[in-house]
């Protein structure tokens, strides 16, 4: 479904991508690990559109997406959950979760049918419905960041870092809620520090070393190899 | 011949050239024309040794040329017109007639002096703060000036300021002028802030004390500005504070926008380009008058040219038409190749 | 002090309270999106100020000749984006500022060619010079009416923003515009959208404002510019609420000044407001009324 070729992202001089090929079956999840600044989140944003690549290709469904806009990424079927986990701070969880369906607004019952639905997926977002989203706690927020996301009913969800700077025990909800939204047949791309619980998770892996991919194979392949820990600490050579 | 030697002549010859010319030609009307763009060149210097090097839009700049304006004007009036000019001046004052050099002198310190005061606290703020209180700035300095009648006259028109700007003197201000903005740009503090505007986390983390680099290229600029002014008044020897308002800036501005801000070459450049434009729109706009082809008088029409090439040249090159290179590097000299390539670059 | 005096006081504030916090929201909706001080706002209310000029004459009753003008002022404000903005956005935010400047001085000098430089009568219903008294004290009716107009343009904008998933976009879009569209909010939209807004309060403004000044001039729009800016920076930048909180709390402090100043010091008004709005910025850069938080956590 998602196919990435020679993906070269720049920041001014310095690359941060350097010539990377992965792929996402449908309904897969592929997990993409590596080390800080190994160009993981870049390679997501540029998927998303949040950034222009420099050079390579990406295509979804066939059709070259390569520099598209954010926006018409979402309409494509493709929805990010950044790293930074940007809930509208001062708007409530409901307006919240209504904008992540921004594109089908004009089918106001399916949104709201939608977000009935995700409500029984992330009970906690009831409660505080009509909370402003920025008084929410780190877990509650990733949450209702993911629910957002699927709002806009997307066939790939990116995930950046859903874990980050959460407690274990909501890392292992949130864990599971992602299995869930797997198993409601959508592909998932997630990006991870945490290698143990993403490669429990996924069914394929790629790990990222300075830009480039330096191993990739099934998830227990990835966690069985000798190499991941060195690869992580930068000496993949 | 090394580059920085090429940048100074090609900044300061046009200057040169421009004086000769105007002598051979001995026209009053050149000999004004060229006495303008001097002054308009310094003023142009002055806010491109802030804003080209900081990357901070400074609307105030015309406040501190306003500034200068008025104190050498004040300083160095004849006592007998002192109280035609300014009935309400404080007796103090009265006495007071300086010769009119050291009073553009007087008057550029002045302006630093009040840029250095009033300016310090307010160089930690970046990007839109610091733009919203630099034209805060020149509101209250604007008001001030229209409203201090014991010094300014007030609103009034101040009139009978001694004449001593030539276009010797206006010449060899700007030529001094460039050869000092090149001079900060590449002094060490020059080259820090310009690092600044990149990255400040990378600056500060090699620590550079960024306000306080901000601060002395203002105080600079002030100065500058301050001289602009100071001669302006000397050579236009009556004016009121509008000539220190927005459409003053927006000119002063667009010719650093057009030329290219972060270069000092890009200041020259377009100094001279905008006045020619200008010039030439003016006398357009003066023929259609004479030859009253309209019912009414044209005005305004050099205003919208202009800023129609800024809307354009900020669109197709956002950093004006002398982006990054000075014209010591821009320019591919035949006898500088040698040490082009033997840079490694 | 007597009941008339403080009912004139209250009045004069609200009336002058209520101009000024339209003024401002026109200029912080482009701010809280762009980050942008939009120095072509004041020149959005030049244009439906001489749109009104030019309609006079003609058959059409008032109120039809001001929503035309109130229109002319939304166009104003679409075309400065396409012309000032959208091609330049991508660059720095100095460049945005300038072309603004530019923009501005290109609709204002347009006006002086094309129209005149002098002042030019604007055509005003005779309910716009009309007065009634109350408790002693003589009210212009045109003071109710900016008082009314404001009031019900600012719940009618409220519930446009609380209710509608065009109000919750804009407001998403001035949280964090990045994400607003990597949720499918497309961002040349929503910025024309809040231009539009702009704009429509700047046509509103304008009709208040000649209704007390009965002509429109080239600059006109400077005023309206400064007053937004000050209420801005007063209320914080970022804010809607804060705009209109920080428009009445100027217009409270500018009532202040005329009734107890002395006239010698009055005219130095213009500075201590200025002065006020700087160290505003130094001490409390996010006004009095903080905006939406970013919501980042890294």
């Amino acid at each position: 479904m998602l196919v990435v070729e020679n993906l070269v992202v720049r920041y001014g001089p310095v690359a941060a991508v350097k010539g990377i090929d992965l792929a996402v079956g449908e309904n897969e999840m592929v997990s993409l690990l590596g080390a800080n600044g190994a160009g993981k989140s870049t390679t997501l944003l540029a998927i998303a559109g949040a950034i222009r690549p420099h050079s390579g290709r990406i295509l979804f469904d066939g059709a070259d997406i390569t520099g598209m806009k954010a926006e018409k990424a979402v309409a494509a079927g493709i929805a990010m959950v950044p790293e930074t986990r940007d809930v509208f701070a001062d708007l409530t969880v409901r307006e919240n979760l209504l904008l992540g369906g921004f594109i089908h607004r004009r089918r106001r019952a399916a949104c709201e049918q939608e977000m009935e639905s995700l409500m029984t997926m992330f009970p906690v977002l009831r409660e505080r419905m009509h909370q402003p989203g920025g008084t929410l706690s780190g877990g509650e927020q990733q949450q209702l960041v993911i629910a957002r996301a699927m709002m806009a009913r997307p066939r790939l969800l990116l995930l950046d870092e859903p874990s980050l700077g959460l407690a274990p025990l909501i890392v292992n909800h949130i864990f599971e809620l992602i299995e869930r939204l797997r198993r409601t047949g959508i592909a998932i791309l997630l990006v991870e520090q945490n290698a143990t619980k993403a490669l429990q998770a996924a069914d394929r892996a790629y790990v990222m070393s300075l830009g480039t991919i330096a191993m990739s194979g099934t998830g227990a392949e990835v966690a069985g190899s000798s190499d991941l820990e060195s690869i992580y600490l930068g000496r993949s050579g | 011949m090394n580059r920085h030697l090429v940048t100074l002549i090609c900044i300061t010859l046009p200057v040169v050239l421009l004086v000769i010319a105007a002598e051979l030609i001995d026209d009053r009307l050149l000999t004004r024309l060229a006495t303008t763009l001097c002054i308009n060149m310094i003023l142009v210097l002055g806010l491109q040794i802030f804003t080209g090097n900081s990357g901070i839009l400074s609307f105030a700049h015309i406040g501190f040329m306003g500034i200068g304006a008025y104190t050498s004007a004040v300083i160095t009036m004849p006592a007998r017109l002192k109280s035609m000019a300014l009935p309400e001046l404080y007796p103090i004052m009265q006495g007071v007639q300086l010769d009119p050099l050291v009073g553009m002198a007087i008057g550029g310190v002045v302006a630093a002096l009040v840029a250095a005061i009033v300016a310090y606290p307010l160089m930690r703020l970046s990007d839109a703060a610091a733009v919203i209180t630099s034209f805060a700035l020149l509101m209250i300095l604007h008001t001030i000036m229209v409203h201090w009648s014991e010094v300014t006259n007030g609103p009034r028109t101040l009139f009978g300021i001694v004449e001593a700007t030539t276009l010797q003197l206006a010449a060899a201000a700007a030529v001094v002028a460039a050869i000092g903005a090149y001079w900060f740009k590449e002094s060490r503090v020059g080259i820090l802030l310009r690092a600044v505007r990149n990255d400040e986390v990378a600056a500060a983390a090699i620590g550079a004390h960024i306000p306080l680099l901000r601060w002395r290229a203002y105080v600079l600029s002030a100065f500058y500005a301050g001289i602009g002014g100071a001669l302006w008044a000397h050579f236009i020897t009556s004016f009121s504070p509008n000539a220190f308002y927005l459409r003053e800036t927006f000119v002063i501005l667009g010719m650093l926008v057009i030329g290219g801000p972060a270069t000092v070459s890009g200041a020259v450049f377009g100094v001279f380009s905008v006045t020619a434009v200008f010039e030439g729109l003016r006398a357009l706009e003066k023929a259609i008058n004479a030859a009253d082809l309209f019912s009414s008088t044209v005005v305004g029409l050099t205003e919208i040219i202009l800023a129609l090439v800024m809307l354009i040249v900020l669109i197709l090159r956002p950093g004006g038409i002398i982006e990054r290179n000075e014209f010591g590097t821009l320019a591919r000299w035949p006898f500088m190749k040698k040490q082009n390539s033997s840079r490694g670059e | 002090m007597d009941v008339g005096t403080i009912l004139q006081f209250t009045l004069d504030v609200l009336n002058l309270g209520s101009l000024y916090a339209l003024m401002a929201l026109g200029l912080v909706v482009i701010y809280g999106i762009l980050k942008l001080v939009n120095f072509a706002y004041g020149e959005l209310v030049m244009v439906a100020g001489y749109t009104l000029y030019l309609l006079n004459g003609s058959p059409l009753p008032w109120l039809i000749m001001a929503l035309v003008a109130v229109c002319m002022a939304v166009i104003g404000g679409i075309t400065t984006d396409l012309v000032a903005f959208r091609p330049v956005r991508a660059n720095s935010l100095t460049a945005m500022l300038i072309t603004s400047f530019a923009f501005s001085t290109l609709l204002q000098n347009a006006a002086l060619l094309f129209i005149s430089p002098r002042a030019r009568n604007v055509p005003l219903p005779e309910i716009f010079t009309q007065s009634v008294t109350m408790l002693g004290v003589i009210i212009p009716v045109r003071n109710l009416i900016t008082i009314a107009s404001a009031f019900i343009l600012l719940g009618a904008f409220t519930l446009v923003m609380k209710r509608t998933v065009l109000g919750m976009a804009l407001r998403a879009a001035a949280s964090n515009f990045t994400m607003a569209r990597m949720v499918g909010i497309p961002a040349n939209f929503i910025i024309t959208v809040a231009f539009a807004i702009s704009g429509l309060f700047a046509g509103v403004v304008a009709m208040l404002w000649l209704g007390r000044i009965g002509a429109v001039v080239p600059g006109i729009g400077l005023e309206p510019l400064l007053v937004a800016f000050i209420a801005c920076v007063i209320g914080g930048m970022r804010s809607l609420v804060g705009a209109v909180v920080g428009g009445y709390l100027l217009a409270l402090i500018d009532v202040s000044f005329n009734y107890a100043l002395p006239p010698d010091l009055l005219s130095f008004r213009d500075a201590f407001t200025f002065t006020m709005v700087i160290v505003i910025l130094l001490l409390r850069p996010s006004g009095l009324i903080k905006g939406p938080d970013t919501g980042k956590r890294t």
